[in-house]
């Protein structure tokens, strides 16, 4: 006896496209609201991915970092730096870590020079790990080995800037130049470090240009062939996955109180730490923004709620003539449901096309990205067949409710 | 055979307090294949009275068998299936959809009644064939006279093939010639073999039927003119 869904949604559509001013009318809000979430979900998407490259570029998720911390205070005791004998020791205590890296900076050694030609570098003596915790490679010749760190070789490995401002782009490696009284053999140069922000727009520019102009030597020839009093200002962990990487920070953070007398003068910090800090800034983010859309949505609701139940009273005598005929109360129920749901859906897939027309137009504008997957196109439907559903409730109930003897009687 | 049968039905209406009774005790029996007008001024409680018969309302007290089938008791969900199989309402102001076509009027009993969507067609098309509206199958109910919707309601009004026609004033919005014309359908589907109850002020209109009922104060009126 019960009419099909099909049929209902034949009703419905047929209703919609009889009243088309109404309809379009109705679903403006319904638009309005799509494209809100649709944008800020957007918006916190690309800035979520941008986010995500800058950490693969600074040495991926699973890195951990130990460094000064500058919030200590040294009138308390204590030094910013560890000896080769300690990095050996925490080496020891951690051997978890897939690649491990110890660095000592040559702040009084910064000036390359070639054929007569200067180019101030920040140079760093590092170990072979280095280029697997910074995520790097070489785009040419090699790194330092660990029979260049025995060995404390003369060699230096260039940034991608340092190497083509200094010598050019043609035959670097085997070049000789010279840092302080030392010539340095050139054995590499790094690939090119890259990260555009986006989200910062035109003040971008590659924000990692500063890497790309530092150099590296073995740490062991920092130490003995430049300045015997050399310590290690910072190290550098992979842990073996980004979940590893929080209990090793817990662990490296425990190792370095222990041997500092509980002295906090090291900072360890995880990138998985940062995503976390960033995930949950974006939840925030999102949230305020999307009880923004579903204010704009509960009152695009209510529009709809109170057009349809003006149209339930406009087409009393319809109902009447339905019921009449033999349709039943929850025939006339569904049939105003469906309207109500067709119509906010259309409002929500139309507030998409319009919503993606949009953001195509201000990413570019603003140089920002914005990132739409099918998860927030899913999300944003989903969102207006639920506002269809609550909203279309009590007109359709009013509907299927009308006494038909009352109803017939209606001009 | 008997297809109507009511027994001491009552009806009361509230308006406000007041309690308004509209049928008082009612007791009438139709048989299967009667030609029967209800008769009375307004306010007699006859329109109320169709409706208890028509099962759009039910009554306060009483009984009333369709079919041999006790409805006054039904649920309301139930009482929609009789209408829709045993039912068909031709009405004073046709009360078709204005937004559908007269085959889409005429097909929608039978889209509730679950037929398939080409068979109600082929069915609609026969029907509206039978009363000359063959050329007008896309048309809106607008676009069309008032004795052209007439044809069209009594199509619809048939189209389950119900066990009575209820017509409340049919002729009542038509002139003379187009009333002619509707009433002549009547009268075929009466020999046709269907059970018609005709509702009308109209003395010369309830003359066409075999029996007149009259309805007076929610009672039926045994006057000068018994039966």
């Amino acid at each position: 006896m019960a009419i099909s869904i099909a049929e209902s949604l034949h009703i419905g559509l047929s209703d919609i496209t009889t009243r088309k001013v109404r309809s379009i009318a109705t679903i403006f809000g319904i638009i309005l609201g799509v494209i809100s979430i649709l944008v800020v979900l957007a918006i916190i998407n690309g800035m979520n991915a941008s986010t995500l490259t800058w950490m693969e570029q600074r040495g991926g998720t699973s890195k951990v970092d130990v460094q000064r911390n500058w919030n200590y205070d040294f009138s308390k005791g204590g030094e910013a730096n560890l000896s080769l004998a300690e990095v050996e020791q925490i080496r020891k205590m951690i051997p978890e870590a897939v690649a491990f890296n110890s660095q000592v900076s040559l702040y009084s050694h910064n000036e390359l020079k070639y054929r007569g030609l200067s180019y101030y570098s920040t140079v760093s003596g590092v170990l072979p790990d280095y280029l697997q915790v910074e995520n790097w490679g070489v785009s040419e010749g090699r790194f330092i080995t660990d029979l260049d760190v025995r060995e404390s070789s003369n060699v230096i490995v260039l940034g991608s800037s340092a190497a083509r401002d200094l010598i050019g782009t043609n035959d670097v490696v085997g070049k000789k130049i010279s840092l302080g009284n030392n010539v340095l053999e050139v054995i590499g140069i790094l690939d090119e470090k890259s990260w555009d922000n986006k989200q910062s727009g035109s003040f971008g520019g590659n924000m990692l240009e500063y890497m790309n102009q530092q150099s590296f030597i073995p740490i062991s020839t920092a130490i003995n062939r430049f300045d015997n009093t050399m310590k290690v200002s910072s190290l550098q962990v992979t842990a073996q996955s980004p979940n590893q990487a929080l209990t090793l920070q817990k662990k490296l953070d425990q190792i370095l109180l222990n041997l500092k007398q509980g002295r906090e003068i090291f900072r360890v910090s995880s990138a998985q730490e940062g995503i976390m800090q960033m995930q949950a800034n974006a939840r925030i983010f999102s949230m305020v923004f999307v009880l923004i859309s579903a204010i704009s949505l509960l009152v695009a609701g209510i529009v709809i709620m109170n057009i349809m139940l003006a149209s339930v009273k406009e087409r009393t005598r319809e109902i009447g003539v339905r019921i009449a005929v033999g349709a039943r109360r929850i025939d006339i129920f569904i049939q105003f449901m469906i309207q109500t749901v067709l119509i906010t859906t259309l409002g929500g897939v139309l507030g998409i096309g319009l919503g993606l027309l949009i953001l195509d137009n201000i990413s570019a504008y603003l140089e920002m990205e914005m990132i739409v997957d099918f998860r927030i196109m899913f999300s944003s439907v989903l969102v207006s067949v639920v506002v269809g559903l609550v909203f279309g409730i009590m007109p359709a109930l009013r509907a299927g409710n009308l006494d038909p003897v009352d109803a017939l009687r209606e001009d | 055979m008997e297809i109507i049968r009511t027994e001491a039905l009552i009806k009361d209406y509230e308006l406000g307090k007041v309690k308004v009774r509209a049928l008082d005790g009612i007791d009438i029996s139709i048989n299967s294949g009667e030609f029967v007008a209800i008769m009375g001024p307004s306010g007699s409680g006859k329109s109320t009275l169709m409706h208890i018969i028509g099962c759009l309302d039910s009554p306060t007290a009483g009984e009333y068998y369709l079919d041999s089938v006790l409805v006054s008791k039904m649920s309301k969900s139930a009482l929609a299936g009789v209408r829709n199989s045993k039912i068909g309402f031709v009405f004073q102001s046709f009360n078709l959809l204005p937004h559908l076509n007269i085959l889409k009027n005429v097909e929608l009993p039978m889209m509730y009644g679950g037929l398939s969507a080409s068979k109600r067609k082929v069915r609609a098309q026969e029907i509206l064939e039978g009363v000359g509206l063959a050329d007008r199958l896309k048309h809106k109910p607008g676009e069309l006279s008032g004795g052209e919707r007439q044809r069209v309601a009594i199509s619809r009004a048939i189209a389950n093939n119900p066990s009575i026609l209820l017509a409340d004033e049919p002729t009542g919005n038509l002139d003379s010639q187009a009333g002619g014309d509707i009433l002549e359908i009547f009268d075929r589907l009466h020999k046709e073999g269907n059970t018609i109850i005709m509702v009308t002020h109209d003395p010369i209109v309830a003359e066409r039927a075999q029996r007149i009922i009259r309805i007076k104060d929610g009672l039926i009126d045994n006057g000068d003119l018994d039966s």
